[in-house]
């Protein structure tokens, strides 16, 4: 079983569409695949049409009253479940400081699991905080998506510093950034996709670009592919996960 | 976890229509009705069946959308792939990238993949909605015909979602309260083969339940037969070349019925014995050529992996060279296969195996055999009980392994642990052809050591053999102008291939050790105590 995280720590970049879209090509070419919703904010879940509520709350997951397996809700697409956010989880963060090991506490409840995935998306709130150590230790790579601006250079700064900071926490940890909500039309974007590759190299081709289908999934509350299979937007998703998959 | 209940929709008419009476009560919704061909693929010998999954290639019959591949195991659809080609994949290797393809492949071996029956089918998909519309179970229907328009039992399946097992319950007991449904476990495919009359799966292992009491001559004829019946069920895939499992199986059964023929000494008429011994040791030949080519090509990948990756193209010279000669040799066997000499041989097989009678009867002159009389007057054993002559041949083939095997020493010469794998194979055909006489407890601590044994004698000898033949390719590549890096490749793995022959000659004196042992002994002891008894 492989962890991916998507993960950056400014909101609204794209991170909650990259994890529904992935998670939904992975799963029609034949991996079992997990969502688990870590954002209290429950935007996977609500695109998966999930009612967000854990019974007992996201406080007895944490503590281990409650396994994994009970709350898990299969989605509307074969191989693809998902782990519902908690409006009450709100500040994961808290909860984890209560139990006794923190940073292990995640990766402990997805091992639970890994006899029935193969596959494990989390899609993580922004922020660095200890919530993210514990992703940063469960995840196998962070799925970083990075709009094309001036100080985006610095996300990965950030990233890179915390890494050579806690390697206890990292561990082996790839990170995977690639371009999202690019618009070709802006001389900006189209400039700064250049020099950006040129700082950083291990960027992936492949691009997504912003496309007013992404934005409708939250009008249809499907993954873009289930809704307007083999358009624009939906190949882009499809060749992000090829080079992710090649890559892993 | 979610669960699939399937039922046959046992009343007449659409279910579709009353589910569609139903959609309203039930919040149930159509999100999908298509109308497919579907082919039902499995290898010859039902691998696929044998481990519960069904593989089906699905054709839209409206829409031109392109084929699909379709994975279902335990009622979960496992993966679907479009199909770019055409046809559906044959071998482990033309598998879409499925993660789960190597399982498949785990399963198929060296076997192909063969169209089974094929439907037409309307698969009706219903889901029930929360008020989010969010699916909370689903009903799939699924009305089947064969081509000629015979229409298969209506299957009704509600797959139960996880998290949502409540939702779905209730959804089967409205079901269940308004159609005629009866549970079931077989699936589409099993009642396709079934109403299409498609022959059985293959078997490579002999299914005989011979009788005890029954006399040698009858107990023969019955494993020459059911043997005969094995040629058979291989000789068109053999012919096709279908896959390389086609000829080996065909080959066994030949040889296990020279072994049945050589055995049948007392048994069987000598004139009969002698043409037939004759005839089969010819079949039996012509069909060695692509074996061995076939066991070159199927070997090659195990070869390869041996190497360094940056080698793995130095070989490719070999891998046509192999492709080459299976394909001449392929040629050679189906002009042998299909001429006039063996299908006399047929001919003349059948009617020995029906006749009473003496053979060869006048009509027919039997190259080289004598007529021969009435049964029973050479054959002092016909009328004997099987289970004895049975057990006396085993006796006399036990023994004799034993004594040649204790005879091995480090030092013996690799001929006679060849002579000794001759002594094993004969004593194994025996067991295999007349064990069902005996009470199974006592076979089968016979045979397993019996097995461990001649794996060990089988590679020393084979890995010998194909160390031989790589050197010879070596030599024709060098003749077709290969390179160093080609001929270097060649020699890593004649290395690899003779260490694997030495470490068999090392592992020998534990295995034969070990079918030496006491408690063996007294095993195959025990079938002439049970021959004894039986009488
Ligand atoms: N490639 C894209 N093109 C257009 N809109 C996008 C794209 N990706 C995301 N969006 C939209 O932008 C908003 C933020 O995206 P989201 O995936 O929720 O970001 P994050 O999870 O990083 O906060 C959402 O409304 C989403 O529909
Ligand atoms: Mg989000």
């Amino acid at each position: 079983m492989k962890v991916l995280a998507t993960y950056n720590i400014k909101g609204g970049v794209g991170k909650t569409a990259t994890a529904v879209n992935l998670a939904y090509e992975a799963a029609i070419r034949g991996h079992r695949v997990l969502v688990w919703d870590l954002d209290p904010q429950g935007a996977a879940t609500f695109y998966f049409r999930i009612r967000p509520k854990v019974k007992g709350g996201g406080k007895a997951l944490v503590s281990g009253r409650r396994v994994l397996d009970e709350i898990i809700k299969a989605s509307d697409y074969e191989n693809l479940d998902v782990v519902p956010a908690d409006f009450s989880m709100r500040n994961l963060d808290l909860l984890l400081e209560g139990s006794k090991k923190p940073l292990a506490t995640l990766r402990r409840l997805l091992k639970s699991v890994a006899h029935e995935y193969d596959l494990v998306f989390l899609d993580c709130p922004p922020s660095i905080s200890l919530a993210s150590e514990s992703v940063f230790r469960a995840a196998d790579a962070l799925l970083v998506p990075v709009i094309p601006t001036t100080l985006s250079i610095r996300t990965f700064e950030q990233l890179d510093r915390f890494v050579e900071e806690n390697p206890e926490v990292v561990e082996e940890l790839d990170v995977i950034g690639f371009f999202s909500m690019v618009d070709r039309r802006k001389r900006l974007h189209r400039e700064l996709l250049v020099d950006l590759r040129q700082v950083r190299p291990d960027l992936l081709d492949a691009v997504i670009p912003a496309i007013t289908d992404i934005e409708r999934m939250g009008v249809h509350r499907q993954p873009v592919a289930a809704f307007a299979p083999g358009t624009r937007s939906a190949r882009a998703y499809s060749a992000l996960w090829t080079e992710i998959n090649e890559r892993l | 976890m979610s669960e699939v209940h399937r039922f046959v929709v046992t009343g007449a008419g659409d279910p579709s229509a009353v589910l569609a009476g139903l959609a309203e009560r039930a919040g149930l919704r159509v999100v999908s009705s298509t109308v497919v061909e579907r082919t039902f693929l499995d290898t010859a010998d039902g691998r696929l069946d044998a481990a519960g999954i069904v593989l089906e290639l699905r054709r839209p019959l409206e829409g031109g959308a392109s084929p699909t591949l379709v994975w279902v195991e335990a009622e979960r659809l496992v993966a679907t792939a479009p199909l770019d080609a055409p046809t559906a994949p044959r071998f482990a290797s033309d598998l879409p990238p499925w993660p789960g393809a190597p399982h498949l492949a785990s399963l198929m071996e060296m076997r192909a993949l063969v169209p089974g029956p094929v439907t037409r089918s309307r698969l009706t998909t219903l889901a029930a909605l929360d008020r989010e519309e969010k699916t909370t179970a689903r009903v799939v229907v699924d009305a089947s015909a064969l081509p000629d328009g015979t229409e298969l039992p209506v299957l009704l399946e509600v797959h139960q979602l996880r998290g949502y097992q409540r939702e779905a319950e209730k959804l089967e007991k409205l079901l269940v309260a308004r159609l005629a449904l009866e549970p079931t476990t077989t699936t589409a495919a099993a009642n396709a083969r079934r109403l299409a009359g498609a022959p059985a799966f293959l078997r490579s292992k002999l299914r005989l339940s011979l009788d005890p009491t029954a006399v040698a001559a009858d107990a023969w004829r019955d494993v020459l037969r059911e043997l005969t019946a094995a040629m058979t069920a291989n000789f068109a895939g053999t012919l096709a070349d279908t896959d390389s499992e086609f000829l080996h199986d065909f080959r066994v059964a030949v040889r296990r019925t020279r072994s049945v023929l050589q055995e049948g000494k007392g048994v069987l008429p000598p004139g009969a014995r002698a043409h037939f011994r004759a005839g089969f040791k010819w079949l039996g030949d012509i069909t060695t050529p692509q074996r061995d080519a076939d066991v070159h090509l199927l070997d090659l990948p195990g070869l390869v992996q041996l190497l360094p990756a940056d080698r793995v193209d130095a070989l490719e010279p070999l891998h046509e060279l192999l492709v080459e000669r299976q394909r001449a040799c392929h040629e050679q066997l189906v002009g042998d296969l299909r001429s006039w000499r063996r299908a006399r041989l047929g001919q003349e097989w059948a009617a020995f195996l029906d006749g009473d009678g003496p053979w060869p009867p006048d009509s027919l002159d039997g190259d080289g055999g004598h007529p021969d009389g009435p049964p029973g007057a050479d054959a002092p054993d016909a009328s004997r009980p099987a289970i004895v002559v049975a057990a006396a041949r085993i006796r006399k083939a036990h023994r004799r392994l034993v004594r040649d095997g204790r005879a091995i020493h480090a030092g013996s010469p690799a001929t006679a642990l060849h002579d000794l794998r001759k002594d094993a194979k004969r004593l194994r055909y025996l067991l295999e052809c007349f064990g069902s006489l005996f009470p199974t407890g006592d076979v089968s601590v016979a045979v397993k050591p019996l097995k461990a044994l001649q794996d060990t004698l089988g590679t020393f000898q084979d890995t010998e053999v194909q160390a031989h033949a790589l050197e010879g390719f070596g030599d024709e590549l060098v003749q077709r102008g290969a390179g160093a890096p080609t001929l270097l490749a060649l020699g890593a793995v004649i290395e690899h291939v003779s260490a694997r022959g030495a470490a068999a000659r090392r592992q020998y004196a534990e295995r034969f050790g070990a079918f030496d042992s006491r408690a063996v002994r007294g095993a195959y002891e025990r079938l002439s105590d049970d021959a004894e008894a039986a009488t």
